[in-house]
């Protein structure tokens, strides 16, 4: 498959998960996510699932035993037959050490087809990958690793909370650069006292390190986190949207000048090294997610979206509902949604065309070439631009 | 019929949060009306929103009997009045239909604004204060400095003061023997043609009106012709009884005592607080003294959030005003809000009460406007216009003057904050007209002041610069000519019609620079520049602009992220739907009271 397929830029033919409305969406599990809430400890902004333990912890032993369990299982029950991406994600995999994580990969290897053609990411962190831990990975089949850097300023990442230094970023891009080519680069802007220049200087870094894939973030505050008390109790300044939206600005100059495309909002790739696990998650396909907090998503018997966490179903969208959440996921990505899907939606929810005609009036949306795609102004108003859509 | 002898009817009155309504309990334990085991606190105060906020609204009757240290038994009247101050009238009328009044005073507090207020109200009624320092048990209880602040404060002998704890039950015997000792028996003419007075009234969706009344001469049963006197209306008695505290039917109500009356009259309009009852055939010719009718004070445009709720809060209001008959309401059209009501009330907290009941009681999300006060507009072709809403302002041009309604304040604080009363009120266009001590703690200071400038958060600033210590009475007392202006709001170059206001002239320019730095605080940034002026006429006295939003939150949006997400921006829509669009702008609700948050 070219990658361009799998982006959906040459996809008018109607081949690609983007233009397919979601009722001819496979029912079969494309994408395979498992979750590791485990970390070596919590940075100030985090409200993710995870805790923050030692490695020696036992409990992360019997983690990976009854994820091991899960997996054989899911595969018995043939969940893993079509599935062409795998993910690793957290809390921090990489805390979990090397044998753990092979043993993982290793069941893996033996339950579903991991060939070249999978993408297998790791999410890993920079104090805690180790050549060692690189060289057995990718001798089993993850071929994408995503670096938690955020930084590459220490004050920042000690503002973070961060258990890494900027030199144990440098260190870690180029141990996974000795072997693996698709390797991604997480940074944050918005991080409390940090300038433009240092922003610019992260993202230089990046790319002086050989990231093929860059996320970047805005600082977001949630809701009983360390850094939503300190804002509370007056201790730190909340984030400034002005500023915020001047670096993802600066984001999108630097990373475009350096050949990066920004495919999603948050993401830049050089071609051909986009997420496609990620954009599975935002174009309908149905993923299976196993461990503690993990999301999946399936189609029901009776067309309905579920939604399940830990096993359980935890929502259940109508085939109306499930359009709208993949319009307005679609409307993340620079493809767009094409004008097809959209007049395709119409009969199931009514008002949709104008709707979109709105965001294109509102300067959110450009309409050409036969689709509807975000502005850059609609990416930064990302909730306005997404809200009507789902609200419609 | 019970011989007047063994009567005694009385009202507990009491500046708000004094005690009142917790002593009534007592004393309805204490005489067996209500069994131990049925008591809830403040059984008086049926409306949910009196429990809560510890406030009276509605007038009660209740007859208790009581077993005297003489061995005798009688019947005591207690009628619970309002304590607030926008429910004046009806405390008057419920003063007039007794012989007697105890004027609770909090031992911790001492006296205060209403105190005062409400014991000339009760000597002015010719009626017997008995002084009641309460909630003693509390360690901070200053009975002596209270007791001096009745003698200097009130002009009452400070013997004459009894102590009690409404919480304990401490001296509540003591006080019902007073009551019996001290406050005399009714006197009236058994023989003479029925003249009773209507204190309260409240509606009864199987009776009808229902009256509380006060029997002066003559007596009332079942079946009589009656007539009401200021309304001229004409009926039959279906039925007369007494509240322990359940309605109980008795065959008649006689001279001094105090009782229902119910007629099957549906219009609480028919049946008025103040009137005087009296027999179709054969009545008296001149209606008891004080009758008055009510006149609202403080009006406010209530719009529904949701105009498809217009219908709805019509018929709450029709409800409502059913037991409320001093609400008073017509239809309102608004540029900016849609179709609504323009209500008026007796008072701020009237007002306050009534919204949130319309909210809680019929489910409805209301949009209240600034309020506003009744102006007299003298055009220059010699018209008079009432005009109860800054929309209603007609042309410049056409005004020879504006008459604004003043009302006399008393201040009560103690000495160290003349100062800062001084300043806030002068600031409000007030005039000062007297200064008194009651004690060496305690002062009363005197204002003339415009109702528009009271009604703007003046009582809730008194209360901030004086630490709590303030307390406030008003009356009305004249209309007064002032150089007066409608100040304008401009949003995207639109004027806001619910956004304008009438202030002083003087004060025009101030006002309009801080309330548009306020409204941009409050109004969020939308997709777009929002400029904000203040004008009056074509003339902008001040101007500021709301930033167009750059960027709003832009989370992960992986897996479960995304139901999270969709969750997140439905929450954000409910939150769009609390906000009024007025034309592409969205402008939340609390801007249209920003104007009450000037001084802050």
């Amino acid at each position: 498959m070219a990658m361009t397929d799998r982006l959906g830029r040459e996809s008018q033919k109607g081949t690609s998960p983007l233009c397919l409305p979601s009722q001819l969406a496979p029912a079969a599990y494309g994408a395979l996510y498992l979750h590791i809430p485990f970390c070596a400890s919590r940075c100030g902004y985090c409200d993710f699932t995870t805790e923050a333990t030692s490695p020696g912890d036992p409990r992360l032993d019997a983690y990976v035993e009854r994820l091991v369990r899960d997996i054989r299982s899911a595969a018995r029950e043939g969940l893993l037959a079509q599935v062409t991406t795998v993910y690793i994600g957290g809390g921090t995999p990489s805390f979990l050490g090397s044998r753990r994580l092979v043993n993982l990969v290793y069941t893996l290897s033996l339950s579903m087809n991991l060939g070249s053609e999978t993408e297998f990411t790791l999410e890993a962190n920079p104090e805690s990958l180790t050549p060692a831990l690189v060289r057995d990975l990718y001798s089993l089949g993850v071929n994408r690793f995503s670096l938690g850097v955020q930084s590459f300023d220490d004050a920042e990442l000690a503002a973070l909370g961060r258990a890494h230094d900027a030199n144990a970023a440098r260190r870690a891009l180029a141990t996974i650069r000795e072997r693996a080519d698709n390797v991604s680069v997480d940074l944050m802007c918005g991080i409390p006292h940090q300038s433009t220049a240092s922003w610019q200087h992260s993202l230089s870094e990046a790319l002086r390190g050989g990231a093929s894939h860059v996320s970047v973030y805005p600082l977001t505050i949630e809701e009983a986190t360390p850094f939503a008390n300190a804002i509370a109790a007056g201790h730190q300044a909340p984030p400034d949207e002005d500023v915020q939206a001047q670096m993802m600005e600066a984001a999108a100059d630097v990373l475009g000048a350096a050949g990066l495309l920004r495919y999603e909002v948050a993401s830049y790739a050089h071609p051909g090294f986009e997420c496609r696990h990620n954009i599975a998650y935002w174009t309908g396909v149905p993923y299976l997610g196993l461990g503690r907090g993990a999301a999946g998503m399936r189609t029901a018997a009776d067309g309905m979206r579920e939604r399940l966490l830990d096993g359980e179903v935890t929502e259940r969208l109508t085939p109306a509902e499930a359009m709208r959440e993949d319009l307005m996921c679609g409307m993340r990505m620079s493809a767009g949604v094409l004008h097809d899907a959209v007049h395709a939606a119409e009969p199931l929810v009514p008002g949709i065309t104008e709707r979109f005609e709105e965001l294109v009036a509102l300067g959110l949306a450009a309409s050409a070439e036969g689709r509807y795609r975000p502005t850059s102004r609609g990416w930064l108003l990302g909730n306005e631009l997404y809200g009507r859509i789902w609200n419609c | 019929m019970t011989d007047p002898r063994h009567i005694r009817n009385f009202s507990i009155i009491a500046h708000i949060d004094h005690g009142k309504s917790t002593l009534a309990d007592r004393v309805l334990q204490l005489t067996h009306t209500i069994a131990d085991r049925d008591m809830v606190e403040q059984v008086l105060d049926s409306m949910d929103i009196e429990r809560e906020r510890g406030i009276t609204i509605k007038s009660q009757a209740v007859r208790v009997m009581y077993d005297a240290d003489d061995g005798q038994t009688y019947q005591f009247n207690l009628i619970d009045t309002p304590g607030h101050v926008d429910f004046t009238y009806e405390v008057s009328r419920s003063l007039a239909a007794c012989e007697g009044a105890v004027l609770v005073v909090d031992s911790t507090q001492g006296v205060e604004a209403q105190t005062v207020a409400n014991a000339l109200m009760a000597m002015n009624a010719n009626l017997e204060i008995i002084p009641l320092i309460n909630k003693i048990d509390l360690p901070a209880a200053d009975v002596e400095r209270v007791r001096h602040e009745i003698e200097e404060g009130l002009a009452i002998p400070a013997d004459d003061a009894l102590t009690a704890s409404g919480k304990t039950g401490a001296g509540i015997k003591e006080l019902l023997e007073a009551i019996l000792v001290r406050i005399p028996a009714p006197t009236g003419k058994p023989e003479a043609p029925l003249a009773a007075l209507i204190f309260d009234s409240y509606f009864d969706p199987y009776r009808g009106v229902v009256a509380l009344i006060r029997v002066i001469d003559g007596h009332i049963a079942a079946n009589a012709r009656i007539r009401f006197m200021a309304t001229d209306v004409v009926t039959q008695v279906e039925e007369v009884g007494v509240r322990r505290p359940a309605n109980t039917p008795v065959e008649e109500l006689g001279v001094g005592e105090v009782g229902y009356l119910i007629t099957g009259l549906k219009d609480p309009a028919d049946v008025r607080v103040g009137d005087t009852v009296t027999l179709a055939n054969g009545g008296i010719a001149q209606a008891l003294p004080g009758y008055r009718e009510v006149k609202p004070m403080v009006y406010t445009g209530l719009f529904p959030l949701d105009g498809d709720q217009y219908p709805d809060l019509r018929d709450a209001l029709d409800k409502l005003q059913l037991n409320d008959p001093a609400l008073i309401y017509e239809p309102e059209t608004s540029h900016a809000l849609g179709f609504g009501f323009r209500v008026g009330f007796l008072g701020l907290l009237h007002m306050e009460v009534v919204k949130e009941r319309l909210e809680r009681e019929f489910s409805l999300d209301l949009l209240a406007t600034a309020p506003s006060v009744e102006y007299h507009v003298f055009l220059t072709n010699g018209k008079t216009l009432s005009i109860h809403s800054p929309q209603e302002m007609p042309d410049a041009a056409g005004i020879e003057h504006i008459e604004e309604p003043y009302l006399s304040a008393t201040v009560i604080i103690p000495p160290d904050y003349v100062g800062a009363v001084m300043e806030l009120s002068v600031a409000r266009r007030g005039v000062f007209s007297t200064m008194q001590y009651l004690s060496t703690t305690t002062v009363e200071m005197k204002w003339e002041i415009p109702l528009s400038e009271l009604i703007m958060d003046y009582f809730d600033q008194l209360k901030s610069r004086t630490k709590g210590y303030a307390s406030l009475d008003y009356e009305f007392s004249e209309y007064r000519a002032a150089e007066l202006v409608r100040l304008d709001i401009l949003l995207s170059g639109k004027p806001v019609d619910a956004l304008s206001f009438i202030v002083h002239k003087d004060k025009a320019y101030g006002t309009g620079t801080v309330l548009t730095q306020k409204l941009k605080e409050i109004i969020p940034r939308q997709l777009f520049e929002v400029p904000i002026q203040a004008a009056i006429g074509s003339r902008v006295l001040a101007r500021t602009t709301v930033k167009a939003r750059r960027k709003d939150v832009l989370a992960k949006c992986y897996g479960g992220d995304i139901s999270r997400k969709r969750k997140l921006l439905e929450k954000q829509k409910a939150g769009k739907k609390r906000m009024k669009n007025i034309g592409s702008v969205e402008v939340p609700q609390e801007a249209f009271m920003a104007i009450l948050k000037v001084d802050e």
